[in-house]
């Protein structure tokens, strides 16, 4: 398992100056007032024939949180994350977006998924398109942005990630810290009201997971709302606001990070984080 | 590329428009023969002697060619060849390409429950062609060839009738035509071929190591007159029969043997002195030297042929293969669409199978005869052959086209689902690009495989580079210098063909290394630079 990275001094990005833009999330409200969840699950199951990975997921994000999905490999936390962006259709259940069930027949989906960024373990960069294009193709396709407006727009996210020196790159060009990189640029062009990361540094090398986390950080920071399934117990701890750790198919424990890593209630909980303390 | 295929379509429509011109013409009488059975009919490069055109290029002399002009004077029409191979002439009378049939044909009974026949316009006897030094050269009666090897030509009465009257004869396999047949007594793969006596004296004038065995009267074949005269092929029920009869009465006896010697002594077989001593170096030279032209029009046509039916059957793979690959599961389609979708992939399956799994020589018969005789849609040689050549690479690129997409990493997709692109934008912008690399080398092999595979072709009488070889070995009767010049030929085209095609899959990777944008390189000269439209829809 890597290092965790440090909490209170995320490495700037190397590279000239920032951009001025701020990602700028689409609430500022905190938990605690009665806001209204982006994104929401009610009792969601999902079996892929005889096998049931989620049984009943009642979940819900709210603007500018930071949620951390924990939990043991196998446990569904991976199916979970692509069942809210209808990479995986649900079983059963619902999926609502600002309270509207997306699995409802008509409800334009491909809309939908623009609302949410995702970022995956194996980066899933476009190959045959350099690092700029692969930021802007969304963009100009989906959002319907003319390609200038694209291009400056993914310059800017390229530079808050460290990439923009890059913009020529073909991704076999890069490193598996740079993809990923770029790959969260890519979902910030798009200004999605939240960003999923689907086990972001799994796949990296111990040396390069520090330059994603310390982006993630900072995006964190910055107020963006993220949904993160990780196995990095350390950041997960500094940057949530809230950790939900999943265990056979269910959210077994919720709650803040004080808590849940401090003195979690279930039995379950305290064995997965034992393991991880002894480690 | 599209300047290509712009280019391509334009060779392509040349042909047709030809065709189109052709028919306002005064009436023609389109005579059906292979143009290469000297001294009946021959291919020639120029009008010299009183040849009549060749549909599609070039000029045909000979006996039939000479009859036909006097029959066609007196219909008030004027002769257009048509160059069919032996085995397509009947077929091409029924499915209507052609009017007449004057190919040295005989009679047969078999023949006549397929066509009607005019009356003979030429009587011959039946002789056996040997190698001049051979034993068999001395004979005088059938029974000297017993335990002789002989052969003749498929599907005529020399093979089915006369061959078996020899006693005690070797029955070797029947040859396609009379240059192979040449070639197997002179090589000695036979010991004689049964000929009629013009095509025997043609034969011994251009090869002086040859001599035919005639027989004296009761010593030779049993032979029916039908069986030795020839006549003029017509399709049944034909009206131009009775016109065709009345012209052939005004023509008398002498003035036919008149016209066969003159066949004889112009035929194009060179028995001049410039080529008595060449050797097989010097034949090669001749061949370039006189035929160059011949060659050089055959390289077009194949190379036409293979590479629109390439980038047109590439393009329909493209199709066929993307449709293929259209989610059809329940979130992405409605019942209707699942229905269709269904539907059109077992057409579309059905297409594949059938033209995968049937030799494409067949294919090209059913689609140039077929589908005149059963509708009478009658294709130019050069349109059917390259529907034929695209529809085969089609079935081929289809799955081609279905693997290369399915090589292309899952996550590819997923990653563009995540950003909001449809199905056709994601093909477009990211799958298809990838799929298309993938498939390169596997294209480019298909273009190389069209580029030879076009010679089966010749069965319909596309005029391609084998087509070409086939023509000139007909008159020159030198098989192994004409084909090795042939092959050496084709072997130029696919291996050029290879080279320029990996030089384009390099390019198409782009450069190894990339540029770092430094301080200079301001944001917005990257804005604004490129114009791709990332498969957007404009």
């Amino acid at each position: 398992m890597a290092g965790p990275v440090e909490p209170d001094g995320p490495a700037q990005p190397d590279g000239p100056a920032q951009p001025d833009r701020q990602v700028e999330p689409d609430s500022t409200a905190r938990p605690g007032g009665p806001v209204e969840p982006i994104v929401e699950t009610r009792d969601l199951h999902k079996s892929f024939g005889e096998n049931q990975i989620l049984k009943g997921i009642d979940f819900a994000v709210n603007p500018g949180e930071v949620v951390s999905v924990i939990g043991a490999s196998g446990s569904g936390k991976s199916t979970f994350l692509r069942c809210v962006n209808l990479l995986e259709w649900p079983t059963s259940g619902q999926v609502l977006y600002h309270g509207r069930d997306v699995l409802a027949r008509g409800y334009k989906v491909t809309n939908y998924r623009t609302k949410l960024g995702m970022v995956f373990q194996q980066f899933n960069l476009f190959n045959n398109l350099n690092v700029l294009d692969n930021c802007v193709i969304g963009q100009v396709n989906s959002l319907g942005r003319a390609k200038s407006e694209a291009r400056e727009r993914a310059l800017g996210y390229l530079g808050k990630v460290g990439m923009e020196r890059y913009v020529e790159a073909k991704p076999r060009q890069l490193s598996g810290g740079q993809k990923q990189r770029v790959a969260i640029a890519r979902a910030l062009s798009m200004e999605p009201e939240a960003l999923l990361f689907d086990e972001p540094t799994s796949a990296l090398d111990p040396e390069m997971v520090g330059e994603v986390l310390s982006v993630m950080g900072e995006l964190a920071q910055s107020g963006l709302t993220m949904v993160i399934v990780t196995h990095e117990m350390a950041f997960a701890r500094d940057v949530s606001d809230r950790i939900a750790f999943m265990d056979g198919g269910v959210i077994a424990e919720e709650g803040p990070p004080a808590q849940l890593f401090g003195a979690p209630e279930k039995e379950r909980t305290k064995e997965f984080l034992a393991r991880f303390h002894a480690g | 590329m599209k300047k290509l295929i712009a280019l391509g379509l334009l060779t392509l429509a040349a042909p047709l428009v030809l065709v189109a011109c052709s028919g306002k013409a005064e009436p023609v009488l389109k005579v059906g023969m292979e143009a290469a059975y000297a001294p009946f009919n021959w291919t020639q490069h120029d009008s010299s002697n009183g040849a009549a055109r060749i549909e599609g290029g070039g000029w045909a002399g000979g006996y039939d060619v000479e009859m036909a002009k006097l029959v066609a004077q007196d219909l008030g029409r004027e002769v257009v060849v048509v160059k069919t191979s032996w085995d397509g002439l009947i077929p091409a009378l029924e499915s209507g390409k052609i009017d007449v049939i004057m190919a040295g044909m005989t009679p047969t009974e078999e023949r006549k429950k397929a066509i009607d026949f005019s009356d003979p316009y030429y009587k011959s006897d039946i002789v056996i062609v040997v190698k001049a030094d051979s034993k068999y050269a001395d004979a005088t009666s059938l029974a000297d060839f017993s335990g002789a090897r002989i052969t003749a030509q498929i599907s005529t009465t020399h093979y089915d009738t006369f061959l078996p009257q020899i006693p005690g004869v070797k029955k070797e396999t029947a040859a396609q035509d009379f240059p192979t047949m040449i070639l197997q007594v002179k090589t000695g793969k036979v010991d004689g071929y049964i000929s009629e006596r013009p095509g025997a004296m043609s034969a011994v004038a251009s090869n002086p190591d040859l001599a035919f065995v005639a027989f004296d009267e009761g010593k030779g074949f049993d032979v029916e007159e039908s069986e030795t005269s020839i006549a003029i092929g017509l399709k049944k029920g034909s009206d131009l029969l009775a016109p065709i009869n009345r012209a052939l009465a005004k023509i008398p006896d002498d003035k036919r043997e008149d016209l066969m010697k003159q066949a004889v002594d112009n035929q194009p077989a060179p028995t001049d002195e410039a080529t008595d001593d060449l050797g097989f170096l010097g034949w090669v030279g001749y061949v370039v030297k006189n035929y160059w032209r011949w060659l050089l029009q055959g390289v077009g046509v194949t190379m036409l042929l293979a590479l629109s039916g390439t980038v047109i059957g590439v393009a329909l793979g493209l199709g066929v293969g993307v449709v293929r690959t259209i989610p059809a599961d329940k979130q992405s389609a409605g019942p209707v669409k699942r229905v269709l979708l269904k539907a059109v992939n077992i057409l579309l399956a059905i297409y594949v199978e059938v033209f995968r799994g049937t030799p494409m020589m067949v294919q090209a018969m059913v689609v140039y005869y077929g589908l005149g005789m059963a509708f009478g849609i009658n294709l130019n040689v050069l349109v059917a052959g390259l529907l034929v050549v695209s529809i085969n690479t089609g079935a081929y690129m289809a799955e081609i086209v279905r693997g290369g997409i399915q090589s292309v990493d899952p996550g590819q997709t997923e990653a563009a689902k995540a950003v909001g692109m449809k199905h056709w934008a994601t093909m477009r912008g990211v799958i298809l690009p990838q799929a298309i690399r993938n498939i390169l080398p596997a294209t480019g092999n298909e273009f190389v495989i069209n580029i030879k595979d076009t010679s089966v072709l010749m069965v319909i009488g596309t005029s391609e580079l084998f087509f070409e070889g086939r023509t000139i070995d007909g008159i020159l009767y030198q098989t192994f210098p004409v084909y090795l010049l042939v092959a050496a030929i084709y072997l130029v085209l696919t291996f050029t063909t290879t080279r320029l095609l990996r030089l384009f899959e390099r390019r198409l990777d782009g450069p190894e290394n990339f540029t770092l944008a430094t301080s200079s390189t301001t944001p917005e000269s990257i804005i604004r630079t490129g114009d791709e439209n990332y498969g957007r829809t404009r």
